[in-house]
């Protein structure tokens, strides 16, 4: 018998206004004893739910519509709440998804453990009695998770976001669950930070021999980590294998979309791919295999079979064609070739020729000085940064949070003057410009913000927020204003235009807004573009295409790109020069192979070695 | 600890802003009120005595010199408690007509306020710690559709009902004429009873804000995170209500009380005039309507005051509750 016994699932959101979508549909699965299960997937695709389900924590309009859930054998899919009380974070505790708040803001760290063992007088820890020194408990498992007991006296605003993710963590190892469920832990955190939270998440679950349920959506880290890796796929699991085969011998098609969108940027050829086309709408009933409509081997049974999830080499997979096939590799290796060379993103070692550079930074430094009290503090954002951005170039800016990314973004785009140093955009000293100089400088200057979804007025339609700079810069009339959106629709590949120019940003999906962004960034034909992390909050699946789109704009329309990020893959595919960024001081710099091949700086190797390497941790 | 040295410098800072604009204000505005009175007491078509004059100047107290010595006998006065003399209810001086104005107010907008304020918080937590249920519609559709009433016509229909029609309460005043202000049983007995319908009116409209606001950021907040996480770790419902729900919710509350108590004065001019009650907000309207300079200056200062000591106590107050507030300021 398993630790957690899911068996056929099913979890429906009703919401009063709109049709019924079932999120999860008649999901079954087993968590045993000690193991380290990874749930991967899309956004969109359930896997959130189905772990909000499984803790029991729906709320309405979400209900679990069938199906049962078993924890050590005890059916509590309708357990009421009363007796739940008791069962829960003592078999089974949780570390949400945006750790900045999911601490209470008004009481101290201390408090959240106090209220945690207060709740559980019969848990461990209280076993005792009266005798449990809160305090003490606390502060070991503070000190598990690599944090100072002095922590216990602070309140949530006074931690960085690691710390809180460290604090949530070790509130869900409090009274020792025999399984911690946890859903996107380090979303949003440094990679650095990330990377060691991890780490040390994976040390204590082998030390403690707690059992893991790990949602995610990267890829990379839940390849590393886990023991077995699910694959969930418009509210199924589509495959089940353990990690080390996912990796290399997956079977269904959407696993092999998901990971060709992985890549290791250190290698000579890096080469991505990327699943066409969205999930499919859940508030329709479905027939025949879900992922049809993007698989690239699809066959017509496809369309009207629904495949049941077999048994398949050392897992589970819900494909037909593996299902018929003598050897189901013969499947993928099929759709690798059929896969259309546009799905394929790729970048060599090749170097490309210079240009005369369209922006030139020297030497400058930008210094913040805050008063708060009686002792002003003096925060050196930026210090002594020199680089040239050429035309038809990108040029990739590295660098952990608070580094000096974005100073550098506001400086470019004169929002900030440097204190030191000169910024000049071909003839014009940025550094110096006034007001309307400014306005006018802009235009040759334009920004892709990180997040589509607050980049776009959420009231005004497509055609509204692209035509904006066409009119303020360009001096179009709204006729051709909105005949060029049209067209901009259609060179970031929303196309036909017609269909997008009316709507408004709720009714895109993520990676349909952000090209809308890119659209209005392109609108007045600027020579520069500054990325800000373009893709940092899109799904994996879909970068690789708007990393091929910025690329091929950059390079067909000869701009200069400053690409912000912190994610190396994405550098790796789509600059030509890396900058390395550690407090404010440029640390490494050079082509893009050389940088992330042969990388000299401490920092840029630890960024480097906070890459998940799926399946190394088998190997080794 | 240096949160509240900050907050209470402001304090002082605004406070002295504000007695010397209250200070300036009336000195930059056009016309004598000495003339203003002559003519009004002569009528406007006889030229005004300058002996006369003189001698309304001297009644009133209307200061001479100049502006900087004028400013400083001014403060003095304010710090030992002189506004000078009513015009319109003569001889009597402003700290007089104040202090018998002052305890009706007091006492039946503060503690109306205060009930206002406990009830709507509280009935705004129950209904969203039972959110969805009969009971969340029962007061939020209720109170939304008071809120749509407008509190004069509910303060009419009260006096119509219970004091004309069932002749239960009187209809307007402060006391009754048997019975004359003193620590007397009837006096006591007879000014409650004269409260009741202002009370009530009051009560009625008072607390919907409260409701309203409390219900609504404590559904957001029962739906953070935090709440989310408090449910999954087993804590008590009604733990999670207090703690993680009610206990953030009742910040912004917090604040808006505290404006609401400053504002005291101008929400009572309307419920005092409707009751006849003799309390400072009707005090204001006739000094405003009798162009009573002195009275209403001190009335002024005296709202001006009451404002920025609800503040201060308002700040002081979410300093104690919300820890963000005191670190963001303290650094």
């Amino acid at each position: 018998m398993a630790l957690l016994e899911v068996r056929d699932l099913s979890v429906t959101y009703s919401p009063r206004d709109s049709a019924a979508v079932r999120a999860v549909d008649r999901v079954s699965f087993d968590v045993h004893e000690g193991e380290f299960v990874g749930l991967l997937g899309e956004s969109g695709c359930g896997k959130s739910t189905l772990g909000t389900a499984v803790l029991r924590l729906l709320d309405r309009p979400a209900a679990i519509t069938g199906g049962s859930i078993r924890f050590d054998g005890r059916n509590v899919t309708t357990t009421p709440e009363d007796e739940l009380r008791s069962l829960r974070w003592v078999d089974l505790s949780t570390v949400f998804q945006s750790s900045m708040n999911s601490l209470n803001p008004v009481i101290t760290v201390r408090h959240q453990f106090a209220d945690t063992f207060e709740a559980h007088p019969d848990a461990f820890g209280n076993k005792q009695g009266k005798g449990l020194d809160i305090g003490a408990r606390a502060g070991e498992l503070l000190e598990l998770v690599a944090l100072d007991r002095s922590v216990l006296r602070r309140y949530p605003h006074e931690l960085s976001g690691g710390m809180k993710q460290r604090v949530a963590l070790a509130l869900a190892l409090a009274l020792e669950p025999r399984l911690v469920l946890l859903d996107e832990p380090t979303t949003g955190l440094d990679v650095v930070v990330q990377r060691d939270i991890l780490d040390r998440l994976r040390e204590l679950q082998a030390r403690l021999g707690f059992a893991v349920l790990f949602i995610s959506h990267d890829l990379g880290t839940v390849m590393e980590l886990a023991d077995r890796v699910m694959v969930m796929y418009a509210g199924e699991i589509v495959e089940d294998q353990p990690a080390a085969e996912m990796v290399t011998r997956h079977l269904h098609p959407y696993s092999a979309g998901l990971l060709g969108s992985y890549a290791d940027p250190r290698d000579e050829v890096v080469k991505v791919e990327f699943i066409p086309g969205r999930p499919p709408d859940l508030s329709q009933p479905q027939q025949g295999c879900r992922f049809e409509p993007r698989c690239p081997v699809a066959v017509d049974t496809c369309r009207t079979v629904h495949p049941e999830l077999l048994p398949a080499h050392l897992g589970e997979v819900r494909c037909l064609l593996v299902e018929q096939a003598t050897d189901p590799r013969a499947v993928l290796d099929k759709a690798a070739a059929l896969r259309s060379r546009d799905q394929v993103f790729a970048a060599g070692a090749e170097a490309r020729i210079a240009a005369e550079p369209v922006l030139v930074m020297d030497g400058v430094r930008k210094v913040y000085k805050t008063r708060r009290g009686l002792s002003p503090t003096v925060t050196t954002a930026v210090d002594g940064v020199s680089f040239a951005l050429r035309p038809g170039q990108v040029t990739a800016l590295v660098g952990q949070s608070g580094s000096g990314k974005t100073t550098i973004a506001r400086l470019l785009t004169g929002v900030e003057r440097p204190t030191s140093g000169t910024i000049r955009f071909k003839d014009t000293a940025v550094d110096q410009l006034g007001r309307r100089a400014l306005r006018k400088y802009r235009r040759h200057v334009q920004l892709v913000f990180q997040d589509p979804f607050s980049a776009l007025n959420p009231t005004r339609t497509v055609a509204y927020a692209l035509s904006r700079p066409l009119r303020n810069h360009l001096g179009m009339n709204a006729a051709q204003a909105r005949t060029r959106a049209a067209e901009l629709l259609e060179t970031v590949g929303l196309s036909p235009a017609e269909q997008y120019l009316d709507k408004l940003p709720h009714q895109l999906s993520g990676g349909q807004r952000q090209r809308v962004v890119i659209a209005r960034a392109l609108a007045p034909e600027p020579e520069l573009l500054v990325a800000d992390e373009p893709i940092s909050m899109l799904d994996v699946s879909i970068r690789a295409e708007i990393v091929a789109l910025l690329d091929k704009l950059v390079r067909d329309r000869g701009i200069a790109m400053l690409y912000i990020t912190h994610d190396l893959l994405s550098a790796r595919l789509l600059a030509d020069e890396v900058m390395v960024l550690n407090h404010g001081v440029m640390v490494e710099r050079g082509p893009t192979l050389e940088v992330i091949g042969q990388a000299k700086d401490p920092y840029t190797r630890t960024l480097l070695a906070a890459i998940p390497r799926p399946g190394a941790r088998q190997l080794t | 600890m240096l949160y509240f040295v900050r907050r209470a410098g402001f304090f002082v800072a605004t406070l002295w802003a504000a007695v010397t604009l209250n200070f300036l204000i009336p000195r930059i505005q056009p016309g004598d009120p000495a003339q203003a009175l002559l003519a009004r007491l002569q009528g406007n078509t006889q030229a005004v005595n300058p002996v006369q004059l003189e001698a309304v100047r001297k009644m009133l107290g209307t200061q001479d010199g100049n502006l900087l010595a004028q400013y400083w006998d001014y403060l003095g006065a304010i710090c030992t408690g002189q506004f000078g003399v009513s015009y319109s209810y003569y001889p009597y001086t402003v700290t007089e007509m104040i202090g018998t104005a002052l305890p009706w107010t007091l006492i039946l907008v503060g503690v109306t306020q205060l009930v206002s304020f406990a009830v709507g918080t509280l009935l705004g937590a129950w209904a969203a710690y039972r959110r969805n249920s009969r009971v969340d519609s029962v007061i939020t559709l209720g109170s939304t559709f008071v809120g749509t009433l407008p509190f004069f016509w509910i303060a009419l229909l009260l006096i119509f009902v219970f004091a004309i029609t069932l002749n239960w309460f009187p209809e307007g005043g402060g006391y009754g004429g048997g019975s004359s202000p003193g620590w007397s049983w009837l006096f006591f007995s007879d000014a409650f009873q004269h409260s009741v319908l202002p009370a009530v009116a009051l009560l009625i409209t008072g607390p919907i804000g409260w409701i309203i606001g409390m219900r609504n950021n404590m559904v957001q907040t029962l739906g953070e995170d935090y709440a989310r996480l408090a449910r999954a770790r087993g804590l008590p419902r009604r733990r999670i209500a207090l703690t993680y729900g009610a206990r953030i919710a009742i910040l912004p509350n917090v604040t808006g009380f505290a404006i609401a108590l400053g504002g005291l004065l101008g929400g009572t001019v309307l419920v005092e005039t409707i009751f006849n009650y003799p309390g400072l907000g009707r005090l204001l309207l006739e000094a405003v309507s009798n162009k009573d300079y002195p009275l209403m200056q001190a009335l002024f200062l005296f709202t001006t005051i009451g404002v920025l000591i609800a503040n201060f106590l308002a700040d002081v107050t979410y300093g104690f509750l919300d820890p963000r507030v005191r670190r963001a300021e303290a650094v």
